[in-house]
Formats: structure tokens, sequence, C-alpha cells
């Protein structure tokens, strides 16, 4: 009982020692420092960017003779030897693999602030 | 009618309102301000140097706050990371600034004498104890929420809230529970 009563009274005192501390422009000084809100209309940005790359894909479709490197790269990577293209699948998986750990970390750390 | 907490964030969110924002910043500068002068040992610059980074950093983070804990408590946990973070690039906590810790209490509501023992020996708790003791008996978080903030388990905080209280307790005993 005693270790409970004394329990609350240091409770209370805690509580009483953390008095209100006034604003004085402490809001204002954040909202001045917050970076600057997001321009109207950004919401169009995403269908812009789709529009260009649908637009540049046709554009490239068509000056390209509707694709003919594409096949003539193709059979010129059938005649590499088959090590290279081993060594470059695995540069490129280690690539990948770098670039998601990098976007993890950077995740794991937006996440705990 | 006045707007909840999470009703501000979610204006926030979708309008990137920093208005609402704002009346955030308003709603909880004190208890966070208090705290960080707490855990810097009264440095009052400097907390409210950690305060100002706390809230640009949970107004640049808004969308990672599910809304699974309370604001308050969200909040407690980006202002405690902002303290670690600098107190790991000072290697050291600053000592006590007694004079204008004192200048700050108003002293009509608790006696001169005792706050003043009681806030040093606040300060003289290990950090982990200090923190337990300051979320969970000042800031009436609950052991849990003080977990969170803090990022240790939940017996860890139950425990270091049971030595600081009784730590605490053995400076005071002079002041008797009256």
């Amino acid at each position: 009982m005693n270790e409970q009563i004394e329990q609350d009274w240091l409770d209370r005192r805690l509580q009483e020692a953390a008095l209100y501390i006034q604003d004085d422009g402490f809001t204002a000084r954040v909202l001045q420092q917050l970076p600057a809100p997001r321009p109207a209309g950004q919401f169009l940005r995403p269908f812009i960017l789709v529009g260009m790359s649908a637009l540049a894909s046709a554009l490239t479709y068509v000056l390209s003779d509707g694709g003919r490197f594409i096949l003539v790269e193709m059979f010129r990577l059938t005649t590499i030897p088959t090590l290279w293209v081993v060594a470059f699948a695995l540069a490129s998986g280690m690539l990948v693999m770098a670039g998601g750990i990098f976007a993890a970390m950077s995740k794991t750390s937006y996440i705990q602030h | 009618m006045e707007l909840t907490d999470a009703g501000l964030v979610a204006r926030v969110l979708v309008d990137d309102d920093q208005h609402a924002f704002g009346e955030l910043v308003r709603r909880h500068q004190s208890s966070v301000r208090g705290l960080l002068r707490q855990l810097t040992r009264g440095d009052l610059a400097l907390a409210d140097d950690l305060a100002q980074d706390a809230f640009v950093r949970a107004y640049k983070n808004i969308r990672s706050f599910r809304g699974e804990a309370k604001f308050s408590t969200w909040l407690y946990r980006i202002a405690y990371n902002c303290f670690r973070e600098d107190a790991r690039r000072r290697k050291e906590l600053v000592g006590i600034n007694e004079e204008q810790w004192q200048a700050e209490q108003d002293p009509q509501t608790v006696d001169a004498g005792l706050r003043h023992d009681l806030m040093h020996a606040l300060s003289l708790l290990p950090l982990h104890e200090r923190s337990a003791v300051l979320l969970c008996c000042q800031n009436g978080l609950s052991h849990g929420e003080a977990a969170r903030v803090l990022d240790i388990p939940l017996g860890t905080v139950k425990t270091n809230v049971l030595r600081g209280r009784e730590k605490l307790k053995k400076t005071l005993a002079v002041w008797g529970s009256k």
C-alpha cells in the first residue's frame, strides 16, 4: 500500500514538474523549415510520364523499321560464347541485388524515422 | 469542432496542408520540447533544435505514420531518435544548465526545492532509466508505448521504470510522500 502511495506521489511530482512550455514562435520556426508544399496539379505527373513513354516507344518502333534491330541483335546474341553470356547474367544479377539491398536499407531508415 | 490528431494527419497527407501540420506542432510542441529538455539535462537551445528537427522529420515522413499508435507516441519516437543521433554525434551528453533550468520552472505549482532535487535526481539517472521514467511516469505513456518509442523490449522498459523510480525515491526520501 505504502509502495503504491509513494509511487503515485513520485508520478504526481514528475507530472507537476512538466509544465506547459509556451510556444513563443516555435511553431512558426518549424513551419519555416518545412519543404515547399506540392504544387497543384502534380497528380497529373504520372499520366504525363506514361504518355511520354508510350509516345517515345511508338516513335522508336516506327523509326527503327518496325523494331528490326531487335531481331538483328537477338541473332547476334546467339553467336556470343556461352561463358560471356553467363558472366553477363551474373553481373546483371549482382547489380540488381545491390540495388535491392540499397533500396531496402533506405526504406528501413525511412520507417525508423 | 476541433479536429483530432488523426484528422489533421489526414489533411496533411491528402492536401499537403501545412496549416494542419502547424496545428499538430502547436498541440505537441510542449510535451516534445519538455521531453527533450530533460533528456538533454536542461540544455534548452539543444532541446529546441532537436525538437524542430523532429517536427520537420515528422512532416517529411508523415506517410510512414500508419495510425497504429497515437500520433504523440510516433512523435516521441522521432524525437528520441533525433536525441540519440545527436548524442552519438557528440559522443557525450551535455551537462545540466541549472540556472536556466530553474528559471524556466514555475514556482507556484511545485515547491522549488523539491523540483530542483527532482530534476537533479532525474539528471543523475542513466539515460535508459531516465527515458523510461520520463515517458511512463511523466508523459503518461503505457509500458508498451514506451517500448515502441525506445525500440526496446517491453520487459526492459518495465525494469528500467522500476529501477529509475527506486533511485528517484531514494534520492528524494528526505521529502517524504506528503
